[in-house]
């Protein structure tokens, strides 16, 4: 499995469980915890353990490589463009609906969710089409 | 695109992917990749590998089109 591979999966196993609670939270319980600097810390919290799972799979795929030289050549190049470009049109219509939109109709917490819920949902699905190109057969540049 | 790289790595002294790829300046899963057919390299590439084993890229690499027409 090729590093660009790797970090694919560790973003899906350390983004999507901690952000899928956060927002079951955010949907179920749409008043707890109540008050800005608790919502705040909540949402600290959620991203300060995917920051850790992150750095710390990250850590250990480094002190685990033991293969030399080149870490990423054309096709990792040409897979990681597709993903990024599908994931980069999600962005795009995520900063659309929160930054031209819905300051019109909505405030506060349910704007910030908004936009942080698209950049989860690009982030996943960037690391979802770098996976899948590994395993379906794929074209240089 | 179906190649005769596994067939001239082994002629080549058993040549190893990682060889061959720190040769042509890609890594060892591409060159998996290309050999199992799941990954079609540029043509650059393409005229790397064949310049690696003393071929041309036709011995290399063999394309036919999709309707099964002359390649």
């Amino acid at each position: 499995m090729t590093l660009i591979e790797k970090r694919a999966w560790l973003t899906l196993w350390t983004m999507c469980p901690v952000y899928l609670v956060y927002f079951a939270i955010q949907v179920g319980w749409p008043d707890w915890p109540s008050g800005f600097l608790a919502k705040f810390g909540l949402l600290a919290a959620v991203a300060g353990l995917h920051a850790i799972g992150y750095i710390a799979g990250e850590l250990a795929f480094r002190y685990r490589n033991r293969e030399d030289g080149l870490q990423q050549d054309e096709r990792d190049d040409a897979i990681d463009a597709r993903a990024t470009r599908a994931a980069y049109f999600v962005l795009i219509s995520g900063t659309i609906l929160a930054g031209a939109i819905m300051p019109f109709t909505d405030r506060g917490w349910k704007v910030a969710n908004t936009a942080l819920l698209f950049i989860v949902l690009s982030e996943t699905l960037r690391a979802v089409l770098t996976v899948r190109g590994y395993r379906r057969p794929a074209l240089a540049h | 695109m179906a190649n005769e790289i596994r067939l001239l790595r082994f002629l080549a002294q058993d040549m190893t992917q990682a060889e061959l790829g720190k040769r042509v300046g890609l890594t060892r899963q591409t060159i998996a990749a290309i050999e199992q057919e799941r990954y079609s390299p540029s043509l650059e590439v393409a005229f790397r590998i064949a310049h690696v084993f003393g071929k041309r890229v036709d011995e290399v690499f063999h394309w036919s089109p999709p309707d099964g027409g002359p390649g």
